[in-house]
Formats: structure tokens, C-alpha cells, sequence
């Protein structure tokens, strides 16, 4: 085969094109990450401002009547109450199961008075919160940005802009507070399921083991770890929520799109409840 | 011209193709709205309006119904509820033929207009050639 063009590493206009090829290379690099910086500080921004907004509108009393309390009271029964009976057998099963593996490894390395704590750390404190805001990010984060931008491509808001119906108040706002106190209630139940677990699995149904297990348990629980996880369960809560409310009002008013917006508000979920799940653990542990 | 409509929201309630319902809500829900979030009533009092409303447009029966459950003319039907529960001076339906494609929509706006008990002036916003369809 015939060569087309030849190239030799001495020749200088070799290197220039090289020097070229190199600067575009960096010249693109700068300017893609710059886009994704500028795009993650919009994005940032905009969680930020929204939820500002609804703060705002949480603080003021004329936001607190019959109707927003209703929407709030049906959110709660939506995201936790109508899924708690899976909720809890799921727990159940998971619990059973972390606690028969610590239990089978403390054994193993003659560590079993540790066992208890090992429980109350590994599950109520980081696995059980951390499974049930994957949960209710899977069912309800979902659900909420593809209504959300369902709600944009067809003028929905627009009309209930038109009548005067402010939508932060009636469709927003009671989602983020139903995921906060849904996300909190499911936690704390799943919890409590996992420490009568832990005491069946470790002591059975005797009395015995009462005193010891309480005294870990006050021990482990003290005011900084009670708040914190309080804290994580409210910011999963408001992950869940607040990132697929945002995702689906950036929606472009495109039906094409909601898979897209759905996509790319779940990825926001995900990545936000692992940066929180990160930072609760390294702000504890290290 | 429509959107200078839309600039003067307060004043002009609008039945609009553009404007839709709220999907996930029945027509009563839809039309309790407004008194529940615009003039704080109680649940039980704006469903109480919208259902006479709805009665009184002689469609009582679409009250549980949702928008995609609705036929053309009962969405409008849902829709004129709304507007005319914004208490507003002025009543514009823009381009009926796009809502209203399953009637003879003249006539059947002509006979909800006789149904009402507001005051007011009903405006229909509709494209020049079907000017035929409105006799003076």
C-alpha cells in the first residue's frame, strides 16, 4: 500500500503540529471541565435557592393552613405509611442477616461481648438509614421528578400560576417535608426492629441480657450521635425530595425529556446520599 | 393579543388549551383549589363550591373524574368551572375548537353561558375563518 503522507519526528513542522495538537488538547480539557464546573455550580445554586425559598415560605405563618397540612399528612401516608409492611419485612430480613454475620464473626474471633455494639454501629446507625433514603429514593424520588416534569412540559404550573395556586405551597413544599419526616419515621422504626433483633439473636428470650444491652445502648447513643443521626436521616429526606423537585422543574418543556431529566435527577440522588453517608462517617469515625 | 391576556392575569380568567388541569386531580379538586389556597376556605366549603358550581353547569356527574378520564367537553366543562371560580371581571376562551373538537362548540359554550349566574362579559378568542360559526 502506498504511504499518503509520511511524518518525520525531526522535522519542525512535525513538532509544530504536535505543539498544536497539544495546546487544542488542553484548550478542550479546560473549557469541558469548565462547563461541567460552571454546570455543578448552576445545579448547586439552584438546590440552594430553591430550598431557601422554601424555608423562607416554611417560616411564614400564612403558608400553615388546613390545605397545605392536608397535602403534607398525604405525602407522609404516600412516601412511608402505605409502604411500611414491605418497608419492615425488608428490614427484618436485612437485619437478620447482618446480625447473624456479625454474631457468626465476633464468635469466630472470640469477640462476642462486642457483638451488640458492632450491631447498633454497623446497622442502626449507618446501613438502615442509608438503605431506607436508597428506598424511598427509588420509589418516591422517582415518582416525584417525573410528575414534576410531567407538570412543566404540560403547563401545569403555568396554569395553577394563572389561578394564583402557588406551587411551591401545594405540590413542593409538602413533598419535602413528607420525604424529611418519612425517611426520619422509617429509619427510627427500622432501627428500633434491628435492636429487639440484636437481643433475640444475642440473649433469646431471656431477661438476662437486658441490663448489659441497655447500658451498650445508652452508651453508643449519647446526645452527638442521637443528633447526627437525626441530621443524616433529614438530609436523606431532603436528598431524596428537594434534588428530584429541582431536577424536574429544569426540565426543558420537551415530553422527550423527562426520561432524561428522571436520569439525570436520579444520579443527583445517588451521588448525594453517598456524600452524605461519607461525611456522617468520616465526621464520626475519623 | 393572548399574550397580553396573560400579562393581565388578575383581571382575566382564561380557559385556555394552554392552561391545563392538574393531571393527578379530579375536576372538583381542580376547581376546590382556588378557594382552598386563593381565599383560605376550608376543604369541606371549596368542595362544597365547586360541586354547585359543577351542578350548576349541569355536570355534576364529572366531579370524581380525572383529566384523562374526561371527554373533550367535560374537560372544557372542568376547565370554565375553574375559570369562572377565579371571580375575575373578564372570561376569555381562547380557541374553543382546539377543546372543544367533539361538539358544536358554539352552541354548546351558548348553552353553559345561559347555565352560569355570574355577571361578566364572556370573550371567545378564535381564528378569523371560524368567524362563520358565531352569527350575530
Amino acid at each position: 500500500m502506498d504511504k499518503l503522507y509520511c511524518l518525520h519526528p525531526n522535522d519542525a513542522s512535525f513538532l509544530d503540529d504536535v505543539k498544536i495538537c497539544l495546546m487544542n488538547f488542553i484548550a478542550t480539557s479546560i473549557e469541558s471541565l469548565g462547563a461541567k464546573l460552571t454546570g455543578w455550580f448552576t445545579v448547586g445554586y439552584g438546590l440552594v435557592a430553591f430550598l431557601v425559598n422554601a424555608l423562607v415560605l416554611l417560616m411564614h405563618p400564612g403558608t400553615w393552613n388546613r390545605a397545605t397540612f392536608d397535602v403534607v399528612i398525604k405525602q407522609v401516608y404516600f412516601t412511608s405509611v402505605q409502604i411500611l409492611h414491605v418497608f419492615l419485612a425488608y428490614s427484618v430480613v436485612i437485619s437478620w442477616l447482618i446480625i447473624s454475620i456479625i454474631l457468626s464473626t465476633a464468635r469466630d474471633f472470640g469477640l462476642t461481648e462486642f457483638a451488640t455494639e458492632m450491631t447498633i454501629r454497623v446497622l442502626v446507625l449507618e446501613l438502615l438509614p442509608f438503605l431506607t433514603a436508597l428506598l424511598i429514593a427509588l420509589r418516591s424520588g422517582s415518582a416525584i421528578n417525573t410528575e414534576v416534569a410531567l407538570m412543566r412540559v404540560n403547563n401545569e404550573l403555568d396554569a395553577l400560576d394563572h389561578c394564583k395556586v402557588p406551587p411551591m405551597q401545594f405540590e413542593f413544599m409538602p413533598r419535602l417535608i413528607g420525604g424529611v419526616i418519612s425517611v426520619i419515621i422509617l429509619a427510627g422504626l427500622s432501627g428500633l426492629l434491628a435492636l429487639l433483633m440484636a437481643y433475640l439473636s444475642i440473649y433469646g428470650l431471656s431477661h438476662a441480657g437486658f441490663e448489659p444491652f441497655t447500658r451498650t445502648i445508652a452508651k453508643i447513643f449519647d446526645f452527638r450521635i442521637v443528633a447526627g443521626l437525626l441530621v443524616k436521616c433529614g438530609l436523606f429526606g431532603l436528598a431524596v425530595t428537594l434534588i428530584p423537585v429541582v431536577a424536574g422543574l429544569e426540565t426543558p418543556k420537551k415530553f422527550f425529556m423527562v426520561p432524561v431529566s428522571v436520569l439525570r435527577g436520579m444520579m443527583r440522588v445517588f451521588f448525594a446520599i453517598i456524600a452524605i453517608e461519607v461525611v456522617s462517617l468520616a465526621l464520626k469515625y475519623i | 393579543m393572548l399574550t397580553a391576556l396573560a400579562a393581565l392575569s388578575d383581571e382575566v380568567a382564561r380557559v385556555s388549551p394552554d392552561l391545563p388541569l392538574r393531571a393527578n386531580l379530579s375536576a372538583l379538586d381542580n376547581i376546590a383549589l382556588i378557594p382552598l389556597y386563593q381565599r383560605h376556605y376550608s376543604a369541606a366549603d371549596s368542595t362544597r363550591q365547586a360541586a354547585r358550581l359543577l351542578e350548576q353547569l349541569g355536570h355534576a356527574e364529572i366531579a370524581p373524574l380525572r383529566d384523562p378520564d374526561m371527554t373533550p367537553a367535560q374537560r372544557f366543562v372542568t376547565k370554565l368551572a375553574r375559570a369562572l371560580i377565579l371571580n375575575r371581571p373578564r372570561l376569555v376562551i381562547d380557541r374553543p375548537g382546539a377543546m372543544l373538537y367533539d361538539v358544536h362548540y358554539p352552541e354548546f359554550i351558548r348553552q353553559l353561558a345561559g347555565r352560569t349566574e355570574q355577571d361578566g362579559i364572556w370573550e371567545i378568542h378564535d381564528f378569523v375563518w371560524n368567524q362563520a360559526l358565531y352569527p350575530l
